[in-house]
This record gives C-alpha cells, structure tokens and sequence, in this order.
C-alpha cells in the first residue's frame, strides 16, 4: 500500500519533468533558429520557474497548521481531530492546498485561506494501531502556482496524541468470581459481593441480574441492587509484554491481542463499580475505581511496548492478598 | 474527501470535464496567430475553434465529453488518409502539415481524455502548437498574444494542479477559487521582470531569425535592399505601414509642413527593360565604423549629428540627409558607393549610425548621370515635343512639373503596364506614383542633355511620443530627381505634384498620440524584442556597468557628504530629535489606544456586579453578566441588557456607538450605579 504521508518536503513533479525537459527544447530551438520569438517563450518559462519556487514557498511555509484530538481517540474506530490553520501572510491568500493525514482516506483539500485568516477544521480520521505520536504525521501538500513541484509542510502537534488500543468486548467478566473472592470486606465498598449495599437506579453497564424486579415495578422505573465489594484485595489484570527478541509476527499479533483482550476486561470490571488495576513487566497502575481509572488502564496500555524477555523488569511487586490475573 | 490518483484507470466523466474545461481556453488560444502568419490553413485553424467550442459547450452542459473509440480511430484513420493526401498532392509545406498534425492531435486528446497522463500530453500539444504560433509571429499584436497566453498558461497550468490530485471531479469552488485574479497578476508582473533580464541574457549565437518591420518576401524589403528596382514593386512598398527608420538629432534638426526631412537612400543611373540597375559592388569596401566622408561639404559649419536606428533586410542602403559630412556605423560592413551612397551589410540586424551634418544647399554629391542610350526612344521624342522649344535646363524642369500637374494623376494602383512602363506611364496611362513621375522626368531631362538621375529616399515623419524623434514610415517613402539644372552640381527637382508628396510633418492630436504610442510600442517590439542580437546583448550589459559606476559614484559622494555632515554634535541632535518623536509618538499611540466608551460601559457593569454580588470570572460572557445583574437588581436588569448590547455590538461587530448611544450608556450607568 503506498504511504499517504510523504517523507519529503519539496519534490518535483513528473510535469515538472516535462517542464524542464521542454525547456530544453526551446532553448535548443532557440539557440539554433535565432527566433527571439522563441527566446521569449524560453525567457518566460525559466521566469515560470523562479516565480513558482517563490510563490510555492510563501504559499506553504506562510501557513501554519495545528492538530489536536477531540475527545478519546481509539485504534481501528473513527475519531475526532481538529486541523487548526492559520494564514500567517497579510498580503496574499494561501490557495490550492490539501491537508493530509495517515488518519484520514486521502487528501482533504481546503479551500484557500484569506491574508491572516484562521480557520478551524473537524475531520474524521481513524488510527490503524494505538499507541502515542508524538510527531504530527500529516501536514498541507502543495502543487502550487505551476504544479512543477509538489511542496510538503508536516503539520504541529502541540501535545502527543495518544490513541487507545481497541477493547475486546465481553459481556462476562474472564476473573473467575471465586479467583477474585478473599481478604477482608470494605464496608463502604460496592462490589460484586452477594450481601446487598443499598438500591439505586439503573445505570448503563449494571449487571441484569441485579435488577430488583419488585422495587421497580412499584417505583415504575429499573432499580438495581448494589453489591457490598466482598473483599479488600486488589484486582490487577496483568498483560505479558516480555516477548522472545526479535519478536516475530505472531508474537506481537499474540501481545496486540492481549492488550485488547486486558482493555475489553478492565472497561468492562470497571463499567460494574470494580477496583482494578493493570502489570506489566514495568508498568504499574494501582487499582482504582472510577471514569479517571478507566483512562489511566486505556493509556497505559496504549503505551505499552513489548520488551526482550531477556532484559525485561519484572512485574511489579503486589501487596499481600492482591490478585494478579493474566490476560492472554 | 479526495483521494491520491495512483491507478492507472479512468478517470470518472466529472472529472474528464473538469480536466477538459480547464484545458480548453489555453487550447482555443494556442493557434489563433496561425491564423494570420498563414501558419496554418484558415480553414483547418476554424474547424479546431468551432470543434473544441462544442466540446466545451458540452462540457460546460454536464455532457459526455469523450468520444468513442470507434469513433476516435475513424477520425485518427481519415485523418492519416488525409495528411497523405496533403503531403503528395497539395503539398502545403512542411510547417503547415505538422501545424495542422498538431491541432488534429490536440483536437483528437482532448476529446479522448481517459486519465490524468493523457491530460499532460494535450497540454504538450497544446504548448507546441503556442511554441509554433509564437515562432511564426512577427507582428507587434503578438505582444498581447503573449500576454494572454501567460494569462491563461498560469490559470491552466495552477488548475491542473489542483486536479491532480483529485480521484473525482471537485466541486465548482474548487476549480473557481484557484489562482485568485490578484494572486495571478502578481505572479505574471514577477513573471515579466524575471523574463526581460533573461530575455536579454540568454546567449545569442545566430543573428535573429525575422526582423520587422518587413519581411523577407515583401514588396517593401526588395525595393529597399534588392540591386534592381522596378516600378511596381516600389508601389507596394508605400502602401506598407512599416517602421523604416527613428532617428534623433543633436542640436535638434528643424522641420516645418512646408519643408520637411528629405533623406537620400540610392542614386540610380541606369535603366534597362523597364527596371533601375544599381551595381553595389562597384564602390569601396569599409571596414567597421566607417567614416564617410564628402570633401565638398567638409568645410562647412556643423548644424546636426543625426543617429538613425534603420530597419533594414540583408544589404540595404543608409537613409542620409543631405548636408551629410561624415557617416560612422556603429556595426557590421559598409560599402562607399558612387554618388554619396552607402550601403550596409548587417545580415538581418537593425543598423545603427550617426550622420555628420553641415549647413548646406540641398545638393547630391557625385558626377553619374543617366545617359542617353538609356532612355527609350519613345521618351526622347516626347522630350522634344514638350520642351523643344526651351533651352535653360531650369525652363525645362518647370515644364515638365507643370505638364505632371496639369495633366496626371497620383495613384499607387498605376493601370498595368504593357511594354516599358515608362513609356507606358509618360504616353498612355499618364497615371503613376512618385517614382513613375521622377523617373519620367529624369528621362526627360536626360534626353535634352541635362544631367539628370533618379535618387530614391523619404521624405517628412512623424514625432515620436516619448522622444523628441522622428519615425520615418514606408509612406514617407519617395523618389525625386537630382539635375545639375544651374551648372553648380545636382540639386534637387521633385516633379511629383503635390498630392503625391508624403507629408512632410504630421500635426499631433489625440488619434494622433495613441497612433504614436501604439508607434512607439510596435518599434520596441520590432527593434527590441523580434531584432535583439548579440550586439544589443553587449550593449545592454555595458548600460548596465555604466549605470552600477554612475551609482556607485553617486554613493560615493553621498558617503562623502554624510562623513562631512555626521559631526558628533549633529549626530547627537539627530538622536535627541529621534528619541523625542518616538516619545511623542508613544505617548500619542498610548493615548488612543484607551478603551473606547463602549468597553469602558460594561468594565464598570462588571465592577457592579462584582461589588453586588462577588467576583465574576473573566470567562463569563456578557450576555451572562447582564443576566446576573438583573437577577441581583431586577429593576436594572434593563439597563445592563442595554450596556451589554452596545458593548457586544462595539467589541465583536465593529460598530462603535454614535453621540445618541453614548448618552444612553451614561445615563445607564448612572441608573444602575444608583440602583446598585
């Protein structure tokens, strides 16, 4: 497949070719004839050529180009990226410019840009893979004035973009109930323990089987039941990044899945009011309830690279009684 | 959303069109000058204009452009037949054949546009067919030809582009927005200033290849360069509207209407079967920078040193006043021939030379005359008829003039000869131009023994616009006669009546000036653009040296001035003048950079509402502000509505609030103080 992103800045077109291999041929003809009607032609061409180096040049550098991510992007799923552009010339409109993005199907092009307008784009991309870029890998492409050149300005990122991996769903949590019971219950804990903590209403991601068929139909909306947490002991889902170096295909397809598989299970203990944390072989997060657990999990997998079993730290120490369940 | 064409397959119909409307102007364009440089038949130059209208008409419709290939080879396989045809049986030439190659294959492209490559290579065609027309043209109207072709070259070439990268046709906005009108007139100005230098710089290793004002095959370049003349040629050559020569002198050489510029060209002597022979090769070759000089005006006090600028075609002969001292040509061999007549060999390059004037009688240097085994004898009789009866050779002439006024006419469209035309003219038709009136009377003189000639040259121009010279044009062409009619040498006897006389000054009025502007371009053109050599290059380089010595000395000097001016005390002056305007100016700009009454208005609605009821952050909009003011004052919550909508309508939409408006905000915040 051949690379959306280019990886040079100026370059010259196959018209651009043609241009200069014509160019040729006037000044052959030129030189042989003594036709200053020719020379003319010659003269312009070459003058077409200084012009569209500096109006090229202007129109691509004297804009300025900003990507940021709105909201949460996920790998394989279309997400949000705001293109901020800004005309940085007072005098002359940038024109005939195409933003492009890895994220994005092809170039976008933009309509041209007013002397010192700022303009602020939404578009709809999606990331084949998670992880953090740090560099913008897109930017504005130019052919601009003559198209003998095709002009390349990478785009700024102002903070890395950090793109979650893909969550496996299930809707039944892999830790067996009985792996996760034991220690001491916290009283003011909810959980997934079998003594009742009080009722409230239903909220997306309860569990069915906790609806309180009675209290709902007197009350005529869903009222669920919320568990006491059975136990004290932390729950730390644990993904496998050490891999035999070099690591071969399968070995990352294997690790790319588990993390999918280790994202799926944390949202979906964390979506039913668990504590959960995430280990790596470096890689710590404590165990946590709650919407900002929920993004600590997604980036620290999004980040999580694989490292040589031979080299690779070890897993994080646990605290006695905590559970630490591997997702393969 | 567009995406990178890497396939090689079709191109949708939309973007077809759009490929199509966007080459189609440029194409249309290309060989318009065929049209009249005969580059191509006018026929096949019209049929290509009226189909790629239709193609365009269709286009612009949201038709099907592209023709079928069924179609297309038929067209390809009659059109082969054709160029056979062409090629054998009307043998058309060489340039005109591949002329009309070209527009059938771009013809043949654009309606066949299949993918983006194919859209290069109608742009190629296109360009060949420019390159073609713009070789081919000579005429000073290709300056616009030029210019728009730029014009429409820019557009296309920015749109295509933009279409290349694009998989289906864009919207309408796209191809519109693209170049802006101001974008492109930048870039064509930049575009000439780079072209004029490079234009000048590019090496030249031939002579150029066409020369206006005349070409080669005209009526007018053989009367001036060819060694025989005849009658009907030169004719023709007065009809043209050609440059022949500018000339500027210093001191100013004076003309009035009734006296104008008579410049002498070439002495002729000999007539054989109805055309004047001159032999050029008979005279001194000179090297470069010849100085010709006539020793009988020699002595003579200097009036003028005339500079010509003369367009002229192989070798041609130097236009010269009479008084002519001395000649010095600038460039390329001349040869002194009899009878003060000098001829240039330039190759097809403009001459450029100074003539040495003194105050004198018109009078021809030189002895030849026309003998009388020259003259037919038809035309000796007819000299005893006329002036049989006279004996002074100055009774003769103004018998002659009077019988050439009383009994003939001017015209350049004289009957068609049979026999000598002379006799032809003096006997029968009685009808002639200039040349057929000298000539006949130079026989005439000739044959009662008077030494006569026929001398050809110009006479009165016009002024130049931007100059205090003279254009001298083919209808300023004229012929007269030399007589040695007092015994003291050949003075000068134009028997041409009056009606055939060029005018000897052209008065200047409005028509007059744009005629001359329109001069003045068409010489630039002729003698700068289509006549640039390599002598010019040299010349404009040494212009350009002595301009940068002449700047560099005016630095110089100026740096010499400042050295003397720039005294520690008059630099410390300037310093303190310095610094007070920009404390001034601070102080100014300071001033008027306060907000305006409108800001002021709602800063103190906020301090209000700050004191009412607690600090506002910054981020609370006004329309926010003036909600929660009302709600804390519900009787005020108008007024701060009020100053609200002012502020909003200063501070977002530009409109500052006039004298009523700034009442009302006082007399608001008067009200809410209160309130408050």
């Amino acid at each position: 497949m051949t690379r959306l992103i280019p990886d040079w800045e100026i370059r010259i077109t196959n018209f651009g070719l043609g241009y200069i291999l014509m160019s040729l041929v006037v000044a052959i003809a030129a030189t042989n004839t003594g036709n200053n009607g020719l020379y003319l032609v010659l003269a312009a061409m070459l003058a077409g050529m200084i012009v569209s180096g500096i109006l090229s040049r202007r129109n691509v550098r004297g804009v300025d180009c900003e990507i940021e991510s709105v909201g949460e992007v996920i790998a394989t799923r279309p997400a949000w990226l705001k293109v901020k552009l800004e005309n940085r010339l007072r005098a002359s409109s940038a024109q005939a410019l195409f933003f492009l993005h890895e994220a994005l199907p092809g170039p976008l092009w933009i309509d041209p840009l007013q002397p010192g307008e700022k303009r602020e784009l939404v578009v709809e991309g999606t990331f084949p893979r998670r992880g953090v870029y740090r560099d913008a890998d897109a930017g504005l492409l130019s052919r601009f004035p003559l198209g003998l050149f095709r002009k390349y300005r990478r785009a700024r990122l102002p903070r890395e973009l950090v793109v979650y991996p893909l969550p496996e769903t299930s809707s039944v949590p892999a830790v067996p109930a009985e792996e996760s019971r034991g220690g001491r219950p916290h009283p003011r804990q909810r959980g997934g323990g079998s003594d009742i903590r009080t009722l409230r209403e239903f909220s997306p991601g309860d569990d069915p089987r906790d609806l309180h068929w009675k209290q709902s139909a007197r009350m005529g909306r869903w009222i669920v039941r919320e568990r006491e947490a059975e136990r004290d002991r932390s729950l730390f889902l644990a993904v496998e990044n050490g891999v035999a170096w070099p690591p071969d295909a399968a070995a990352l397809e294997r690790f790319e899945r588990s993390i999918a598989r280790c994202a799926g299970q944390a949202l979906l203990l964390l979506s039913r009011g668990s504590e959960v944390g995430l280990h790596a072989r470096g890689v710590k997060v404590g165990a946590r309830g709650g919407r900002n657990q929920r993004i600590r999990i997604l980036d620290a997998l999004a980040r999580l690279q694989p490292v040589s079993l031979d080299s690779a730290p070890p897993f994080p120490v646990m605290r006695r009684g905590d559970l630490r369940w591997f997702v393969s | 959303m567009v995406r990178l064409l890497t396939s090689r397959r079709e191109m949708p119909p939309g973007l077809r069109r759009a490929y199509l409307l966007v080459l189609t102007p440029a194409a249309l364009l290309a060989p318009l000058p065929l049209l009249w440089t005969q580059g191509a038949s006018r026929s096949a130059v019209l049929l290509y204009e009226l189909t790629l209208l239709l193609l365009w008409w269709r286009a612009r419709g949201g038709r099907t452009v592209r023709a079928s290939d069924a179609m297309l080879n038929l067209a390809g396989l009659l059109y082969l037949g054709w160029l056979a045809f062409e090629t054998v049986t009307l043998r058309l030439g060489l340039l005109r054949s591949v002329a009309h190659l070209l527009l059938f294959t771009a013809l043949a492209k654009l309606a066949s546009l299949k993918r983006p490559s194919e859209a290069r290579l109608a742009l190629l065609v296109i360009f060949l067919l420019t390159l073609a027309a713009a070789s081919s043209s000579t005429h000073v109207s290709s300056i616009l030809y030029f210019a728009a072709m730029a014009w429409i070259g820019f557009r296309t070439l920015s749109q295509l582009g933009v279409l290349a990268d694009f998989e289906e046709a864009p919207p309408d906005r796209v191809l519109e927005s693209v170049p802006t009108p101001g974008l492109t007139g930048v870039a064509l100005l930049a575009g000439a200033a780079f072209t004029a230098p490079l234009f000048i710089a590019l090496p030249r290793l031939h002579g150029p290849f066409a020369v206006a004002p005349f070409r080669i095959e005209d009526a007018f370049s053989r009367t001036l360069s060819a060694d025989r003349v005849d009658l009907e040629s030169f004719g023709a050559a007065k009809r043209s509207d050609r440059v022949i020569l500018r000339l500027s002198s210093k001191p100013e050489l004076s003309f009035t209407a009734r006296e104008g510029l008579r410049l002498r060209e070439a002495v002729f002597t000999e007539y054989q079967d109805g055309v004047w022979v001159r032999e050029p090769w008979s005279g001194r070759r000179r090297g470069e920078r010849a100085a010709y000089a006539a020793e009988a005006v020699a002595g003579e006090p200097l009036q003028s040193v005339v500079s010509f600028d003369l367009n002229v075609f192989g070798q041609g002969f130097l236009f010269l006043p009479y008084g002519t001292a001395a000649v010095r040509v600038d460039r390329g061999r001349t040869l002194e021939l009899p009878d003060g007549v000098i001829q240039a060999s330039s190759g097809r390059g403009p001459v450029h030379y100074q003539a040495e004037v003194r105050r004198r009688p018109e009078r021809g240097p030189g002895k030849d005359a026309i003998s009388l085994a020259d003259v037919p004898e038809e035309i000796q009789k007819f000299a005893i008829q006329l002036t049989g009866d006279l004996s002074t050779p100055r009774a003769i002439s103004r018998r002659i003039a009077e019988l050439f006024l009383r009994d003939f006419v001017y015209t350049l469209d004289p009957p068609k000869a049979t026999g000598d035309p002379l006799v032809h003219f003096l006997l029968r038709s009685k009808a002639g131009h200039c040349e057929h009136f000298a000539s006949a009377a130079a026989m005439i003189l000739a044959s009662r023994g008077v030494p006569a000639r026929l001398v050809t040259g110009s006479y009165g121009g016009e002024s130049g616009l931007f100059s205090r010279s003279m254009v001298v044009r083919a209808q300023n062409l004229h012929a007269w006669v030399e007589a040695d009619l007092d015994g003291a040498g050949f003075e000068v006897f134009d028997p041409t009546p009056p009606a055939g006389v060029p005018p000897a000054f052209r008065p200047f009025s409005m028509l007059s000036r744009l005629s001359a502007l329109a001069r003045e371009i068409e010489f630039f053109y002729d003698r700068r653009i289509l006549g640039f050599d390599s002598t010019d290059q040299v010349a404009a380089v040494e212009a350009a040296r002595e301009s940068l010595g002449a700047a560099t000395s005016a630095l110089l000097s100026l740096k010499g001035h400042a050295s003397r001016l720039l005294s520690p005390g008059f630099a410390a002056a300037l310093l303190s003048v310095a610094f007070t305007a920009l404390i001034v100016l601070r102080a100014l700009g300071g001033a008027r950079k306060g907000p305006g009454p409108a800001t002021r208005a709602y800063l103190a609605l906020r301090r209000l509402l700050a004191r009412r009821s607690g600090p506002v952050a910054a981020s609370v909009a006004p329309a926010e502000v003036a909600r929660l003011f009302g709600l804390a004052v519900p009787e005020a919550g108008k007024d701060a509505r009020a100053v609200a909508s002012i502020y909003c309508a200063s501070a977002f939409g530009g409109i500052e609030p006039d004298p009523e408006a700034r009442r009302e905000l006082k007399q608001s915040l008067r009200r809410l103080r209160r309130l408050t």
